[in-house]
């Protein structure tokens, strides 16, 4: 061919020889310019008519996209078919990868260009159907340019046998293809969209690990472990964001992949900006991760969704719901004997991370995290919230986890047992006790509550960056101004009932501390038998329980959007930590605790004994927000219009120790933290969360 | 001299699934000096052993052949060449 011509395109060099034809540089006469032009075999023509081939190839000519190998012209001549291409200067991404993989930010850059690509192509519904290393190139700029969408065959169904069958004889040009080719298509159906989500996700694990991850001597081989195999775990050297993109790809479960290479491209732009900065050199240190497989689907969250953090005395437990709220699924338990006292979810700058606190009762507690929704956890080899050794404190148990100002998204802290606050830098990755407090002349005079001595609330002011509020059972509120490094008791008004001195000082078992962002000036506090509110930063307390069975109780929320509406669950007594007269009812006030309110509907009204713990209410940030709470009988309830309507979510877990609502924030945007509900806000049609669909095990 | 150290389920994933490990140390040494060379190979088993004041957790025993250490001399239990040491949860729950 080099020296002939074709129409107008003069054969200069051959370039390279793939899957479905000889690909040349030659010049355009016409133009005057280089091209790449691609002369289509008769066998890979012959597969499909002609007709339906040059109708696709002209489709695919019609995609402008810088990330996408631009088709300038589609013809004939006599039998042959060509294609005449952008000349792009450059390697292949297959050339470029090494046995030891790319680099995480050079992957995550790469990857967030090939996405694109794909969303600009789907959207057009165009179909790529041979996305691999080989159709990926990359320029000099690092530019990358995928090639040949639309133009790849599809493969019939004894195609795909013949494959399998004969992998290692055959010189097959779709040998190349195999590895990449999505379960479904194995499976003899068409590929789509979803097909190149996975692809994307297997082409993207051959660049992080160097490897491909479904592998084998013989097609028969790859193809079992592609429809079976599950994912083979990246390096330990993989963020955990890029890993869970990476893996979410690899979804074998279509419904379960990233339904859009755009979401896709979303989220490795978040691990692009968020995650690999906040990666830290001595993560390769950090022990073995927790795979968690064991008889248990895991959730698939996506943006928008709603999810419920369930810690229980003997695991967690994940809940999920999209925003509607009415049907939820449930995975768990994780970490299954284990008591978890603690979760967050931490949404700042484009994170998705969950948070937990697990205590095993023979191997201690230790603060693991997860950002792919579960599946992988982390698993410390040191616990990073240690007692310094000359405290002479060892700790017993992790009360809460609390994430620091949105404006500081680095920032956490934890209230331990026995009572402390721990404060990390630099995302968790190594953690400090916070010695103002540790040191407070009052410490050796504070008690154990029932639950032991424990710090179990952290507020941060969102309004000063120096100021923050804990409470301690039983020490009471302790306020700093000065970024902790002194504190000040602020229990002025709080009554005790257990010591001779009914105003105390300090001493005060509190059971939760309350504010809202927008009035960060005024707090409100459940105590061991008292509701009160302070109006000036806890300086001095007021009884606002006037209107309630019992000032007697343990969780307080504030409305995400209203700082007057607080939700309390009041027990009868400490003696009889239980709904009083059997009828389980929140209560309400929105007059910031001039009166309070009933809300009963859809809960039990008759030998409903339950009790909800110091964490178990919450409530997630939506419009019409939705509030939950989970008892010590193992039930969820929640609502998904503020308190008006109740729905059982789930029962028969173990005793929940905390519910924690969260909204799924996937699109880089910081988690919506609480906020005044514009006057004009939508009000939503009501109901209640209605049915679970708990997941099966496999 | 070298002793061994049986390796309980859940903390193997710590010794590379080893349910024995084996440790090197010089003649004479106590358990805590033996715990210390063991915690070198594998550091995981540190702080789910011992608490960060140097105690054995509460919940876990160490036995010595069949011994339990807490009626032989604690940590401080010497370690004869050959020794193997088991890591044992205690009986508990709830």
């Amino acid at each position: 061919m080099i020296g002939q011509t074709l129409d107008h395109y003069k054969i200069l060099a051959q370039l390279g020889e793939g899957g479905m034809g000889v690909v040349y540089r030659a010049r355009d006469e016409v133009l005057n310019r280089d091209v790449a032009l691609k002369l289509l075999l008769h066998s890979a023509v012959d597969k499909v008519s002609p007709d339906h081939l040059l109708r696709e190839a002209q489709t695919a000519s019609s995609l402008s996209h810088p990330n996408i190998c631009t088709i300038h012209q589609v013809g004939q001549t006599g039998e042959d078919f060509y294609v005449v291409m952008e000349l792009i200067e450059g390697r292949s991404l297959s050339d470029l990868i090494t046995t030891t993989g790319l680099s995480m930010e050079t992957v995550a850059r790469y990857g967030t260009q090939i996405a694109d690509a794909l969303a600009h192509a789907h959207d057009r519904g165009i179909v790529h159907r041979d996305l691999k290393g080989s159709n990926v190139m990359v320029t000099p700029e690092g530019r990358v340019k995928v090639l040949d969408f639309g133009l790849a065959t599809r493969l019939e169904r004894e195609e795909i046998s013949e494959l399998t069958l004969s992998y290692t004889a055959l010189e097959s040009k779709l040998v190349g293809t195999l590895p990449y080719m999505a379960p479904e298509i194995l499976r003899g159906q068409k590929g789509d969209h979803l097909s190149d989500v996975w692809s994307l996700g297997v082409l993207l694990y051959e660049a992080v690990a160097g490897k491909l991850p479904f592998r084998g001597n013989t097609g028969f081989e790859v193809t079992s472990a592609i429809l079976r195999e599950p994912c083979p775990p990246l390096p330990s050297t993989v963020p955990y964001g890029l890993a869970a993109v990476i893996q979410r790809c690899l979804m074998k479960e279509r419904a379960e992949r990233y339904q859009r290479a755009s979401e896709v491209r979303a989220a490795l732009e978040t691990v692009q900006g968020a995650v690999l900065q906040t990666r830290h050199p001595s993560e390769e240190s950090r022990g073995p991760r927790t795979l968690v497989l064991r008889g248990m689907e895991h959730l698939t969250a996506k943006n928008g969704d709603v999810l419920l953090l369930v810690g229980t005395n003997k695991g967690a437990f994940l809940l999920r719901s999209s925003r509607d709220r009415s049907k939820w699924d449930v995975a768990g338990p994780y970490f299954h004997g284990q008591g978890v006292n603690a979760m967050a979810y931490d949404g700042r700058c484009g994170k998705h991370r969950l948070w937990i606190s697990t205590n095993n009762v023979m191997w201690g507690a230790f603060l693991r995290s997860s950002d792919d929704f579960g599946r992988i956890w982390t698993n410390p080899l040191e616990a990073g919230i240690r007692f310094p050794t000359e405290s002479g404190a060892a700790l017993r148990n992790i009360w809460q986890i609390t994430l620091g100002r949105n404006d500081e998204p680095d920032k956490l802290y934890c209230g331990v047992e026995p009572a402390a606050l721990f404060e990390s830098k630099d995302d968790g990755e190594s953690w400090s006790l916070v010695r103002g407090l540790y040191e407070h002349p009052h410490r050796p005079r504070w008690m154990p509550g029932n639950g032991g001595l424990i710090l179990h609330t952290i507020l941060p002011d969102p309004s000063n960056k120096h100021r923050m509020y804990v409470a301690v059972s039983a020490g009471g509120v302790y306020r700093t101004d000065d970024g902790g490094a002194t504190w000040q008791a602020r229990n002025n008004g709080v009554r005790v009932v257990f010591l001779p001195e009914k105003y105390p000082e300090f001493g005060q078992c509190v059971h939760k501390i309350a504010l809202h962002d927008s009035r960060p000036e005024r707090l409100f506090l459940q105590n061991h038998w008292g509701l009160y509110r302070s109006d000036n930063r806890g300086d001095s307390w007021q009884d606002i329980a006037r209107g309630v069975p019992s000032d007697f109780g343990f969780g307080m929320i504030v409305h995400p959007h209203d700082a007057d509406c607080v939700y309390i669950v009041p027990v009868e007594s400490d003696e009889f930590r239980c709904t009083p007269e059997g009828h389980l009812r929140v209560y309400r006030t929105r007059n910031a605790g001039g009166s309070w309110e009933p809300l009963t509907r859809g809960l039990p009204q008759k030998g409903a004994y339950e009790t909800v713990l110091r964490d178990a209410l919450s409530a997630d940030s939506l419009d019409l927000a939705g509030i939950y709470f989970g008892t010590r009988s193992g039930k969820v309830y929640g609502s998904r219009d503020e308190g008006k309507s109740w729905k059982k979510i789930v029962e028969g877990l173990p005793q929940i120790l905390c519910v924690k609502a969260a909204v799924v924030r996937m699109d880089g945007t910081p988690t919506a933290t609480p906020s005044l509900k514009p006057k004009n806000a939508k009000k939503h049609k009501g109901g209640r969360p209605t049915r679970v669909r708990r997941r099966k095990s496999r | 001299m070298q002793v061994s150290f049986k390796v309980p389920g859940p903390l193997r994933e710590f010794t590379e699934n080893q349910s024995i490990v084996r440790v090197e140390l010089q003649a004479g040494a106590n358990l805590l000096q033996t715990l210390q060379e063991l915690f070198v190979t594998y550091p995981g088993l540190r702080d789910r052993v011992l608490t960060e004041t140097g105690e054995t957790r509460q919940h876990v025993n160490i036995f010595v052949g069949n011994e339990n250490v807490r009626y032989l001399g604690g940590l401080a239990t010497p370690i004869p060449a050959g020794a193997e040491i088991s890591i044992v949860p205690a009986i508990t729950g709830g």
